[in-house]
């Protein structure tokens, strides 16, 4: 595959430019340039009409800078030698200006060179694909799930592409050019009945539907044609389903309800400057200290969960982070203790270890911060229906629908879109509005049945928010089915 | 060098006129932000951000496609129009599309936006108001946290049949936390303030307020889950007042039937007390939003909720052809991994009478005076309006009028506007609260109180774990 704009070798000398300028300011202790070019893509139709047929390019330059004390940050639309020069020097002032309230210098010790290249696996190029024919495969299963009869309000599928050519250099000597083609796409349906209520169905998850790193080839495997019709069946179905009852239960939670319960439950908190105290402003810190590493009891010993940056075809995969760290795959939570940290060279340097390599920003004009890879839950044995003939009064949930958890990521509540009873090791009847909560170790203590690998399914989330301003990543998370014993579960539906 | 309205919409102009195309709308931005943010007592993440967009629309009949580009220049312009018209060309009408807007939009008076003093704000100008706030936390013995904002945003819409707009706009936004520790919990205080006036912010009031919360916030108690009588401090309000506005006010959702006003026009969704409007060309210190939509057409004050009765939705120009209505100036730009559409930039609740938050406490026997909420989400029935949430920044127990000792963290579910029926008073004086994710708006609302709200758990201390 071509590496697009970094064969522009005006670019090239402008970034180097860039650098040279930096080299030359005495108080800078390191810096890195960063190019961006993005093109994204997003479809939506909805209801037999297209809702949304959109484009968009970003391309600039971000450079951050780390001064005598501080850093500073700025950016630049334009591209020139001038410009990148321009916004070098301007992030320079801006890390001297700061340092006069600043009371600690930033710790960050000096590493090599990273020089390589990397791409995301493509077979089918979904820029090239016609545009007439990605709207038809969205707007065929749009009229599958709207053909279900009056009770259906609303039927909607979406697709999303996006390419980042991405360009790093740094003081160190560091020159990574990296190429990431990112995929969604997903339905849903809405079904509401006389009485007003309203009930959603998605597949294959909500959320911007299934996120990863690949090619239009993805969009066949997805078979959304295939899953219209249950998709919609469930829908209504959902409308006469009693609702979910009250009370502890074993939890049985299918694969992506696993995936969303990693991100906000150790994804998240094991952030090492969310842990820190950088995030306050916006999500909050977190219950997994520095002085509980190799301590914590985080999970069951039936959980392990591992970071992974090189997953192919994971939405967390890269070459190298925004510090110029190689990918690699580290565990977390180890037999459900709590060993490590997603971090950056910084943060890692504060606690006398090494980065993991996790610094990512959203785009040119934004700073890298710390962001999740891919966090997936290693697969254990046997397969879900298994799980379910061996539990005896207990709730399957799937497909989530809400989610909120406290500022120290330990009170979560999640409500699912469809749920089934489980009684005496068989699947009974649909359940509405299910909701489960819980503190995070005693929800992951309780874990004592984590499905196998043939079960196992890396999802993609493309809309995870960090930081202020807020930026949105791309993150990954691999699971298979898992058993959670004795969790207050509830419905958030109204009485009927 | 910022580019400023004038400069813009000549652009777009010139874009237009050289691309040659029929029916083209272009809506163009360009923000400045100066963004100085805290965390642990240091200045950690200074940045100098500029965030320039042009989002064009090309329509051939029904047929509708948009191209955006960050390039703010004469040939990028032309190059998206050219791309959006050949993308149109391929793609399926869109039902209800009524055409771009034209010069015969209605107008009006632009409200002042722009404040020099907040446009030429420097980083060093962002520190020097920062020293003191940073230092007066720490003489307090607690971990400052937060940000101190300045941004100028020049926009404007040009469309081929007439239609010009340009705005110059300013906001400061200051949030500040009090922490007992940087990232492990424990007690904490917020202060913030949001104005297109630098010098209005007062931080050191603010940071005061942080303070004394934070400190009032050690020891607390742990409560059972249950109901309780809550009186909420204007930043808990607004957080709810967003997620009721994006599952609830927007033509989308009520057409699909998943809003809690779809079919209930002047029904009666919540209590007599409550008026709720999308108020964006509100004067004097509430003024932030920008006076038209990114489609060109002249904002106006919707009432959506006017004394417990559903009234308005908002509306773009395609939803309000499709459900024979007219556009309420709500068509927004995708934000926040949103796919963009029709959202509320300027909510509002009307005030009560009650002279103070210590007035609302006072008539409460037992119950949570909450100054703030966390990880709110409105996804749960949103027909009902059904939310679920946290406390965070201060949540403390009255007993017997008085505020007697601070509460560990608490988890609410219950539905806002079944809340709000049982609202019994709120303070004439409100706040405007930036919205949580920074976008540069800002909601205004004043303290309330609501009997019985539904708390059903709590969080738990780190010492427990």
């Amino acid at each position: 595959m071509k590496l697009g704009p970094f064969d522009d070798l005006a670019l090239d000398a402008a970034l180097r430019a860039g650098i040279d300028a930096l080299r030359r300011v005495p108080d800078v202790r390191y810096a890195e340039v960063r190019f961006v070019d993005e093109t994204s893509e997003r479809l939506r139709v909805r209801d037999g009409r297209p809702e949304q047929v959109a484009t968009s390019g970003s391309r600039g330059v971000g450079v951050r800078v780390l001064g005598a004390k501080t850093w500073g940050f700025a950016c630049t639309p334009d591209t020139s030698e001038a410009g990148v020069v321009q916004a070098a020097l301007a992030a320079a002032r801006i890390a001297r200006a700061s340092a006069a309230i600043v009371t600690r210098a930033v710790p960050f010790p000096e590493l090599g060179a990273a020089v390589g290249t990397y791409a995301t696996r493509v077979a089918v190029d979904p820029f090239a694909v016609p545009l007439e024919t990605k709207l038809g495969a969205l707007d065929a299963p749009v009229r599958a799930l709207r053909s279900g009869g009056a009770k259906i309000q609303s039927a909607e599928a979406w697709m999303e592409w996006t390419r980042v050519h991405k360009h790093l250099v740094t003081t160190e000597g560091t020159d990574t050019k990296q190429s990431f083609t990112y995929g969604a796409c997903g339905m849903h349906v809405f079904a509401v009945n006389d009485a007003g209520d309203a009930q959603r169905r998605s597949y294959p998850t909500w959320q911007g539907g299934d996120g990863f790193q690949a090619g239009y080839e993805r969009i066949g495997a997805l078979d959304l044609m295939g899953n219209a019709e249950r998709t919609r069946d469930e829908a209504i179905a959902l409308l006469s389903a009693p609702p979910c009852p009250t009370g502890p239960r074993d939890l049985l939670l299918e694969s992506s309800q696993v995936g969303l319960q990693i991100h906000e439950s150790c994804g998240h908190p094991t952030e090492l400057d969310r842990a820190m105290g950088s995030e306050i402003s916006l999500a909050g810190g977190s219950f997994m200290q520095p002085e509980l590493l190799g301590k914590l009891r985080y999970g069951s010993d039936k959980v392990t969960l591992v970071a992974d940056a090189t997953t192919d075809g994971g939405n967390g995969t890269f070459g190298w982070d925004d510090e110029g760290i190689a990918a690699g795959a580290r565990p977390l939570v180890e037999n459900g203790r709590f060993v490590d940290y997603l971090s950056s060279r910084e943060t890692a340097a504060a606690l006398g270890r090494a980065s993991t390599g996790t610094m990512r920003a959203e785009s040119w004009n934004r700073t890298p911060l710390i962001r999740m890879v891919n966090v997936s839950l290693e697969p254990r044995e046997g397969t879900l229906e298994e799980i379910v003939a061996d539990t005896k009064d207990g709730v399957l949930m799937a497909t989530d629908k809400s989610w909120s958890i406290d500022d120290l990521r330990l009170n979560f509540q999640f409500s699912c879109e469809i749920a089934w009873e489980i009684k005496n090791g068989k699947r009974t009847r649909m359940l509405r509005d299910p909701f489960y909560t819980g503190i995070t170790p005693e929800f992951w203590r309780s874990c004592d049945a984590v499905a196998g690998k043939d079960e196992w399914k890396l999802w993609g989330i493309t809309s995870c928010g960090k930081g202020d301003p807020m930026q949105i990543m791309h993150v990954g998370h691999g699971a298979s089915p898992a058993r959670f014993r004795n969790v207050s579960i509830g419905t958030s539906g109204a009485a009927r | 060098m910022s580019i400023d309205g004038a400069t813009l919409l000549a652009l777009c102009k010139d874009a237009l006129a050289a691309a040659g195309e029929g029916e083209v709308e272009i809506f163009a931005r360009e923000a400045e932000r100066g963004f100085a943010r805290f965390a642990f007592g240091e200045l950690g993440q200074h940045m100098q951000l500029i965030e320039p967009q042009a989002t064009v629309r090309v329509a051939h009949g029904a047929r509708v496609a948009e191209v955006a580009t960050t390039r703010l220049d004469r040939d990028a312009l032309v190059g998206a129009i050219r791309d959006a018209a050949a993308a149109a060309r391929l793609v399926p009408e869109t039902e209800g599309f009524a055409g771009f807007a034209g010069s015969d939009e209605a107008t009006g008076a632009s409200p002042p936006r722009f404040v020099d003093a907040t446009a030429n704000a420097s980083a060093e100008d962002r520190v020097e108001r920062l020293a003191p706030v940073l230092a007066s936390v720490r003489d307090a013995g607690l971990v400052s946290a937060g940000f101190l904002e300045t941004a100028r945003a020049a926009s404007c819409v040009a469309t081929t049949r007439g239609c010009a707009r340009k705005h110059d706009g300013t906001t400061a936004t200051f949030k500040v936390w009090a922490l007992e520790t940087p990232g492990a919990g424990g007690a904490a205080g917020y202060g913030g303030q949001v104005h297109r006036d630098l010098r209005a912010l007062d931080l050191r009031a603010e940071t005061d307020r942080a303070i004394g919360v934070c400190k009032r916030s050690r020891d607390p108690i742990s409560l059972d889950a249950g109901s309780y009588d809550v009186v909420m401090e204007p930043e808990a309000v607004s957080e709810l007042l967003e997620w009721l506005a994006s599952t609830t006010f927007a033509a989308p959702e009520v057409e699909q039937g998943t809003s809690a006003v779809a079919g209930r026009a002047s029904e009666r969704v919540t209590g007599e007390a409550i008026t709720i409007s999308e108020d964006p060309l509100v004067d004097g210190d509430f003024g932030l939003a920008a006076p038209f939509d990114r489609e060109g057409v002249w904002r106006r004050r919707v009432p959506l909720i006017v004394r417990g009765v559903a009234r308005e939705v908002l509306f773009d120009r395609t939803y309000a052809a499709r459900m024979r209505a007219r556009s309420t100036g709500s068509s927004v730009l995708p934000e926040f991994g949103a796919s963009g559409g029709i959202g509320a930039c300027a909510l509002t609740v009307d005030g009560g009478s009650a002279k103070s938050v210590d007035e609302l406490i006072a008539g409460v026997d037992r119950g949570l005076y909450v100054c703030r909420l966390h990880y709110v989400n409105g996804l749960l029935d949103p027909r009902r309006a059904v939310m679920t949430g946290l406390t965070r920044d201060g949540c403390f127990l009255i007993e017997k009028g008085k505020i007697a000792r601070a509460v560990g963290n608490m988890r609410f579910t219950d539905s806002f506007l079944e809340g709000l029926a049982r609202c019994d008073a709120m303070t004439s004086a409100r706040a405007a609260v930036p919205t949580w994710w920074s976008g540069g708006g800002a909601c205004v609302a004043p303290a309330v109180r609501m009997r019985a709200f539904r708390f059903n758990g709590k969080s738990q201390e780190r010492a427990k774990l």
